[in-house]
């Protein structure tokens, strides 16, 4: 699948430059808009970068990490509830996991 | 929810349950060790007690990714409440199998010393486990895991505390000269040297001169069964836990949880609902915590009634039976505290190492007069901070969630930083998160909740410092590439 790195430059714009559909198991099609890449990054280093991408973005609007630090990955379900956010789906690839998450409460 | 994608890419069987396989592996590498030593000698199994305990903590400390780290950390720095609900259900499982332990008579557990030391101890520890991605257990399991970091981490702690209860010169002078008056009057052997080096002024002139009990001994009810049940195990340990379970849904998850579930005008029903659903919010964390408490609880009754069997106060005694003489302290015991225990251990680990590089260490009170310094072959909690790192590694290839991670020079330094304050921490304290948290409120010694106020505070300003330093990095480099 494509990688795709976050620039913290671009996010002010809010132009999702980055954006891209994803066919979730379950979920249906979404937009992703951002993809935020916790690979080899410990705790709470992936739950900060989060944070603050949530931050950033739209109502409604869904990004993906993509971590492989599993305590990292155990963490996000609760950290969605905190967020205000909605935990769609965490997805187990190889040797990573990617978590789907989007702003705003409801599913 | 979650879905399995991709998991299976390799082709062939061998290539599909390689992973599998190395767990197989180290788990039978085990229990082939394990007959080896007994086929030595078949006191052996006291030692191999605390490889399978530590096998066992290994195992479930993976399986909840359970960190008491992230526990205080994440309070924090993301609000989030999932690691403190895990270890307060540890907390008061621990506490009631402890309170049966005690009962029967097979408690191995000895109270810390009740001082200021502790709430400092804590607070630096705290600092440094937020920059070590992990507390000493945690450090251990993430390991086990294939974290190199976290092995950098487990050498710092190892080395700093080494270092910390055997080194003088300039640093006595931050010792009082009352300690060194305190400590001159308590008799100690001439090759202690007890007033050189700060630690050992330290113990003897200051710690030595506190009281540490339990509260019911307080009380002095620590005899009876009421006491130990009433004040050691329900004021002392469940008491807490139930207030700082509330704290934490009151301050963390009760907004989200409401929320949630719709409710504008919730009832008493609702909010016990809203516990509940904090409680089980994570299963494996839950599942662990429960598991931690009962066999953290049972570890102490095994190794009491084998203390018993054997005629025991200490496995110092055994190895000196055994034939093995060399790294006795001078009452001829080692560190054997027969419970769950991390940072002394991997304190003698530095040690030994330095010893052998032709330091004297044993002119020290921490090992000279109380822990020994014994071949890490024949140490026995060393075992179990090994079976740690095994366990983890057994069930983290079994789930595939085994894999290497190399440090960056930032990391590094994080781990190799933070290990050292947890080093010095864990030593001011006189244990870990662990040893003089975990281990001392669930058996009715209330400085445990002083060293969890101190690892609160240093927790707080470590995630403020990391968040700066997180701000500043990105702001300076103005993009993110972890």
């Amino acid at each position: 699948m494509r990688w795709l790195s976050w620039m913290f430059g671009l996010t002010d714009q809010h132009e999702p430059l980055l954006a891209r559909e994803e066919d979730l198991p379950g979920i249906g099609r979404v937009r992703v808009s951002y993809v935020v890449d916790c690979m080899g990054a410990m705790c709470p280093r992936p739950q900060l970068l989060t944070m603050k991408i949530l931050g950033l973005i739209g109502e409604g609007e869904v990004i993906e990490v993509i971590s492989d630090n599993p305590a990292a990955v155990e963490a996000f379900p609760s950290l969605a509830e905190t967020l205000y956010c909605t935990h769609l789906l965490t997805v187990r690839e190889t040797d990573c996991w990617r978590l789907y998450l989007r702003k705003g409460a409801g599913a | 929810m979650s879905v399995n994608a991709g998991v299976v890419q390799g082709s062939g069987w061998l290539e599909q349950h390689r992973s599998k396989l190395y767990s197989a592996g180290i788990l039978l590498a085990v229990v082939l060790g394990s007959i080896w030593a007994l086929s030595i000698d078949s006191r052996f199994l006291y030692l191999l007690v605390y490889v399978w305990f530590g096998v066992t903590y290994g195992v479930l400390l993976q399986y909840g990714r359970f960190c008491m780290a992230a526990a205080v950390r994440d309070l924090f720095a993301v609000r989030v409440p999932r690691m403190a609900v895990g270890m307060m259900i540890a907390v008061g499982l621990y506490s009631l199998v402890a309170s049966v332990v005690t009962l029967s008579g097979f408690s191995s557990f000895h109270p810390n010393a009740l001082g200021w030391h502790i709430l400092i101890g804590g607070l630096i520890f705290g600092f440094g486990f937020v920059f070590t991605g992990g507390c000493a257990s945690g450090s251990l399991y993430k390991a086990g895991e294939g974290n190199l970091n976290s092995v950098l981490v487990i050498f710092s702690i190892s080395f700093s505390q080494a270092l910390v209860v055997t080194s003088g010169g300039w640093l006595d002078s931050f010792a009082p000269a009352s300690w060194a008056e305190s400590a001159l009057t308590k008799g100690m052997p001439e090759e202690l040297t007890v007033t050189q080096g700060w630690f050992d002024l330290f113990t003897a002139g200051y710690v030595w001169d506190l009281k540490g009990a339990t509260l019911a001994d307080m009380l002095g009810m620590g005899e009876s069964t009421f006491g130990i049940l009433f004040f050691n195990t329900f004021v002392n340990a469940l008491l807490p836990v139930m207030i700082i379970l509330v704290a934490l849904y009151v301050f963390y998850a009760r907004k989200g949880y409401l929320r949630k579930s719709g409710k504008t005008n919730p009832t008493f029903a609702d909010e016990l609902a809203g516990i509940w659903a904090m409680c089980t919010s994570s299963r494996n964390t839950a599942l662990a915590g429960i598991g931690l408490g009962i066999f953290a609880g049972l570890h102490m009754w095994v190794t009491g009634v084998l203390r018993e069997h054997y005629g025991i106060f200490n496995f110092g005694e055994m190895l000196s039976a055994m034939g093995y003489e060399q790294g006795l302290s001078i009452q001829g015991t080692v560190f054997d505290p027969g419970y769950w225990y991390i940072t002394t251990q991997e304190a003698q680990w530095g040690g030994w190492v330095m010893d052998k590089l032709g330091i004297d260490m044993m002119d020290s009170i921490f090992f000279g007069l109380d822990n020994g310094l014994p071949n890490p072959l024949l140490n026995a909690p060393g075992f179990m901070s090994i079976g740690i790192i095994l366990g983890a590694a057994i069930l983290a290839l079994a789930r595939r969630e085994f894999k290497w991670k190399i440090p960056t020079l930032e990391t590094a330094t994080f781990a190799i930083l933070g290990g050292i304050f947890m080093g010095i921490g864990a030593r001011l304290a006189m244990g870990c998160n662990i040893g003089a948290f975990f281990a001392t409120v669930t058996n009715g010694d209330p400085s445990g909740w002083i060293f969890l106020l101190g690892m609160v505070g240093g927790g707080y300003v470590g995630v403020k410092v990391f968040t700066r330093w997180m701000d500043w990095k990105m702001a300076r480099e103005g993009g993110c590439d972890l």
